[in-house]
């Protein structure tokens, strides 16, 4: 390994080194503030590796550190893009266990958190790197593995109520055994991908496809194989029955960070192996997404119309979205597909994390606003994930409920914001590759997404006359809260009324 | 210029009204009619700009104004105005400032929330007159849309949320059909051309085949008939219209209607003049089956709001007739029914909103016999509906009669059957009066709470006499509006120049000195 080769994987190193360090800091010293305020200088850290790297690449624009990572502008682009989300999280994640800490007790281990949140977006990041089957394996394992304890987080590592731990519990355990299905898929894939090309690196895979053509049947069943999991990761119908479980019974910080920094993660692997493999040219891969994508996109928005809870609704619509999304990639291996596909993952990050960060904010005031800190919410009508606790929000903190309505709008695509921005790409991919059917199934997704988003946003602006009482209850959340929504809400202002800044950026990769 | 500074004068005031009204309540209003009078003089300035230039420099445009956006996309900020929009422009501040002076003291509240509202809704429509870039189209498009959903669904009466969903999924659903035809059209120009732009006049350009343009051009009509709107995609605006307070109803019925036809006029037919010739038949019996149609749902009706909106669903109709029959006259006619119909619904909406707020229903079966009370909005209201049924003299009149005329000639059955419309407009108007105004009193108010029912105030019956009045100036004098829709009805008519020609003649000599810019020629459109 060359000096050249360790520069490049800078920022994974720095994130390795930070994972040892904070283990070695929480052995010596336990302390929460302490733990956080490691776990963002790692980040940033990381953050500032990513940018020195990009400005020293190679004139191709790409350093290939051994033959298990590549990295390259648009790798580095996604590296960014994912590490901002964990730093959304880290914060979330802070005031969360901040929220259900007693102080009495010395058994919460809140510092856990941060360690495999870093583990997380190792494996996120090389993920995102990867040009074999073996890296790419390993990061979605360690994103996997480290996943599972962050799921059931409430159990053990925090004093949430007793309802907390029972549906965090569920949706650990849930992830836990569907996620091992889909890897034993996604292992025999690459075992059969293997053994038609007799090699695990993307460019001899590609050279496989090459010579034999897409009509090697041992090829393309492990194509098919690996493209379950994946679609298993990015929970398109009909993979897609562990998410709202999950979703909805995760520590909400870590509901966000499975929306968008492992689904992000999974988006530019898939978009990065059918880049370098030119998979498109396998009509039954491409059939297979759009299927996929269609039912996503209906299955998703339609279920979504019945949820009462926020965080199920929102699973529901993720899965429309990565339906949308979907439209996008299939136009084929086109400079445009890809940087439409760059543009909505944006939007989806930037929206998905700030629609999270207000649920998980708003019911943590929730929760320590109840008499007793701690104890069980057993009365639904309490339940600050209920659509029915926003009624009124709009009169009661009237800053956080227009930040929330924005990021509704943006999933609902309404112009101004960055999801318009996203859909427009769709649309505009949609168009230039003829896919008629699935612009139309967008079409209809969207009228069905209105439905949920505009009656969630009308809920909070509209407020029964006899319930003046409730215009008392204003949601106070804390100081970084507050700025890290309104950094959102800026990031989907700016790029949904000046697009052409993140445009540039994107059309540089 | 000073299109771009009357958009941020509404929108700046909209900040400002919900600004204001919660440091000082009661605020608001009077920011906005500040605002609102200002557009207006923003406006009045722009006419002004017209007379003068219109010697020398000869435009298409009066003004214009073009700043890059999306430069990826070829995606510019351009607005301009021309005779259509401005007449349009027109209608929007008078009857927005008539909806804020006649409903002024009737948002209890939230006020500074809902001049905010009221304000944004109204920038957006301006956006959409004057945009001539189809992305920044489509975004006002849009724009428009949210305040005037949280109009319906926080001021709203009973059934406001329903409607607020309803009124919003047709119109966003159908707008992305838009989307997809702007997308496409964009596309085949790119392919054509290489050269990727959403500006209208480029646009214009494209050479599309027989079936691409047909597609496009559904795409197109969708969105504006839904907005329009026409008949099997109506059933958005009774809800709406019903459950919307009443300076909602009334920005409702005046102007975002006007923007589905508008949208018709300026994309639909100079865009695809191939398709649009060829859908026309289609499209005039969706026009005469919404008059017929509409009418008689209006007079089935016992809520009276309701029924002035399916009057609307009906007059809408001969917009829809007359724009589809592609000549000067009947497009003439469907501009003068845009001004004249935005002006008198907006006034029965009025009446209507003041008689909810005496008699607390929009029941008819529970007026009756109001005249001797209030003589003074019986009086108005009077003369408002036998507007919308069509008396000559009345703006309305001329409208409707040009259109038929216009039609006539292009297809006589369909005009027949849209004739049949006027009978029927005469029987809901008259039935209305009738049953709310005249014979016995059917209010069930026990005796003791029996208290009079207060008349118009001087505020509201000056804001309606200025309507009555501009009403019968439109069907005394018509001929000044017509004039300055006279270049932009020709631009919307590329194929069937040659035929209008003869018919033009009855334009004032206007039409003739405003030279078109060179790109707005078509073939077809050789002298």
């Amino acid at each position: 390994m060359t000096r050249e080769e360790l520069f490049a994987i800078l920022p994974l190193l720095v994130l390795t080194g930070g994972i040892v360090l904070l283990m070695l800091q929480v052995s010596l010293r336990r302390g929460h503030r302490p733990a956080l305020a490691t776990t963002l200088a790692v980040l940033l850290v990381a953050l500032w590796a990513c940018f020195t790297v990009a400005a020293d690449l190679p004139a191709d624009g790409a350093i290939s550190a051994t033959m298990l990572f590549r990295i390259d502008h648009t790798a580095l682009f996604f590296c960014v893009l994912l590490l901002l989300a964990a730093l959304a999280t880290a914060v979330l994640g802070f005031h969360h266990l901040l929220s259900r800490a007693s102080n009495q007790d010395g058994d919460a281990y809140p510092e856990e958190f941060y360690i495999l949140l870093l583990l997380v977006m190792l494996g996120a990041c090389s993920l995102v790197c990867a040009s074999h089957f073996a890296s790419l394996f390993l990061g979605l394992e360690l994103m996997g593995l480290s996943l599972y304890p962050l799921l059931g987080f409430s159990v053990i590592g925090s004093h949430s109520p007793q309802r907390e731990q029972l549906l965090s519990l569920e949706s650990g355990m849930k992830y836990l055994l569907l996620s091992a299905l889909a890897t034993a898929l996604t292992l025999f894939g690459i075992a059969l991908v293997f053994a038609a090309s007799g090699a695990l690196d993307f460019t001899a895979a590609a050279a496989t496809l090459r010579e034999s053509g897409p009509g090697n049947s041992v090829f393309s069943a492990g194509l098919t194989l690996l493209l379950v999991g994946m679609a298993f990761k990015l929970s398109l119908v009909p993979f897609h029955i562990w998410t709202p479980d999950v979703y909805q019974g995760a520590p909400t910080p870590v509901t966000a960070l499975i929306a968008t920094v492992s689904k992000g993660a999974v988006v530019a692997l898939v978009l990065r192996l059918f880049g370098q493999v030119d998979l498109f040219s396998v009509p039954v891969l491409s059939t297979m997404l759009a299927v996929m994508a269609i039912a996503s996109m209906l299955v998703g928005n339609l279920l979504a119309l019945l949820q009462s809870n926020v965080k199920r609704l929102l699973a529901y619509s993720s899965i429309a979205h990565i339906g949308y999304l979907m439209v996008a990639f299939l136009i084929g291996a086109s400079a445009f597909g890809q940087e439409a596909v760059t543009y909505y993952l944006v939007a989806y990050v930037v929206t998905t994390m700030g629609a999270f960060a207000v649920i998980s904010l708003v019911a943590d005031t929730a929760l320590s606003s109840l008499p007793g800190g701690t104890g069980p919410i057993s009365d639904p009508s309490n339940d600050p994930y209920q659509i029915e606790f926003y009624r009124g929000m709009f009169w009661r903190s009237p800053a956080l409920a227009c930040c929330f309505g924005l990021m509704l709008l943006s999933l609902a695509g309404i112009p101004l914001t960055i999801g318009f921005i996203g859909k427009f790409y769709v649309f505009a991919a949609g168009v230039q590759g003829n896919l008629w059917y699935l612009l139309a199934a967008v079409v209809i997704g969207s009228a069905l997404g209105l439905y949920y988003y505009l009656r969630l946003l009308l809920v909070m602006v509209q407020c029964e006359s006899g319930s003046e009482a409730l215009a008392a209850g204003e949601v106070n959340i804390a100081a970084s809260g507050k700025l890290l929504v309104i950094g959102l809400t800026g990031a989907l202002l700016l790029f949904g009324i000046f697009p052409q800044l993140l445009i540039n950026w994107v059309n540089a990769l | 210029m000073t299109i771009a500074a009357m958009i941020a004068v509404l929108f700046l005031g909209g900040l400002a009204a919900w600004a204001l009204d919660k440091m000082r309540p009661g605020a608001g209003r009077w920011v906005s009619l500040a605002s609102l009078l200002f557009a207006g003089a923003l406006l009045a300035h722009l006419w002004g700009l017209s007379r003068d230039g219109s010697a020398n420099t000869a435009q298409a445009w009066w003004q214009s104004i073009e700043l890059s956006w999306i430069p990826r996309f070829g995606i510019s900020f351009f607005l301009a105005v021309d005779g259509l929009g401005f007449l349009m422009l027109a209608l929007t501040l008078l009857t927005g400032l008539f909806g804020l002076v006649v409903t002024w003291r009737e948002i209890s509240f939230r006020q500074g929330f809902f001049y905010f509202n009221y304000l944004w809704t109204l920038a957006g429509v301006v956006g959409v007159f004057t945009a001539l870039d189809l992305f920044l189209f489509f975004f006002f498009w849009e724009v428009m849309l949210i305040p005037m959903l949280l109009l319906i669904a926080v001021w709203g009466y009973e059934a406001r949320t329903f409607a607020a969903i309803k009124f919003f999924i047709f119109t966003q659903a159908s707008s992305l059909l838009m989307l997809i035809a702007v997308v496409g059209l964009v596309y085949t120009h790119y392919s054509n051309s290489g050269q990727v732009t959403f500006n209208y006049l480029d646009l214009l350009q494209v050479q599309l085949s027989p079936t691409t343009g047909w597609w496009l051009m559904l795409g197109f009509f969708i969105a504006f008939a839904v907005k329009l709107p026409a008949v099997p995609l109506h059933t958005w605006l009774p809800d709406a219209h019903t459950q919307a307070p009443t300076a909602g109803s009334v920005l409702l019925a005046a102007i975002l209607l006007k923007t589905g036809a508008y949208g018709l006029l300026r994309f639909t037919l100079p865009l695809f003049p191939e398709a649009s010739a060829q859908f026309a038949p289609v499209a005039m019996a969706i026009g005469a089956l919404s008059v017929v149609y509409g009418a008689v749902l209006a007079f089935a009706q016992r809520d009276m709001k309701r029924l002035v909106a399916y009057s609307s669903v009906s007059h809408m109709g001969f917009v829809l007739l007359g724009i589809y029959a592609l000549n000067t006259i009947a497009i003439q006619g469907a501009v003068m029914q845009m001004v004249a119909h935005g002006l008198s619904t907006a006034a029965l909406f009025a009446i209507v909103g003041c008689l909810q707020q005496r008699l607390h229903t929009r029941d008819m079966e529970q007026m009756g016999g109001l005249w001797t009370e209030v003589p003074r909005l019986s009086a108005i209201a009077l003369f408002f509906a036998v507007a919308s049924l069509g008396l000559p003299g009345l703006g309305n009149f001329v409208a409707e009669f040009m259109v038929l005329v216009g039609s006539f000639g292009v297809d006589h059955w369909t005009t027949a059957v849209a004739a049949l419309g006027l009978v029927g407009a005469a029987l809901y108007a008259l039935v209305m009066m009738q049953r709310a105004f005249f014979g016995e009193s059917r209010r069930s108010v026990s005796a003791d709470e029996q208290e009079r029912v207060i008349d118009l105030h001087v505020r509201e019956t000056l804001a309606l006499l200025v309507l009555a009045v501009s009403l019968v100036f439109l069907g005394l004098r018509p001929q000044p509006l017509f004039d300055i829709a006279a270049p932009s009805v020709q631009r919307s008519l590329p194929l069937n120049n040659a035929a209008a020609r003869a018919p033009a003649a009855m334009e004032s000599g206007r039409a003739a000195t405003v030279a078109r810019r060179p790109e707005t020629i078509r073939k077809g459109d050789t002298p």
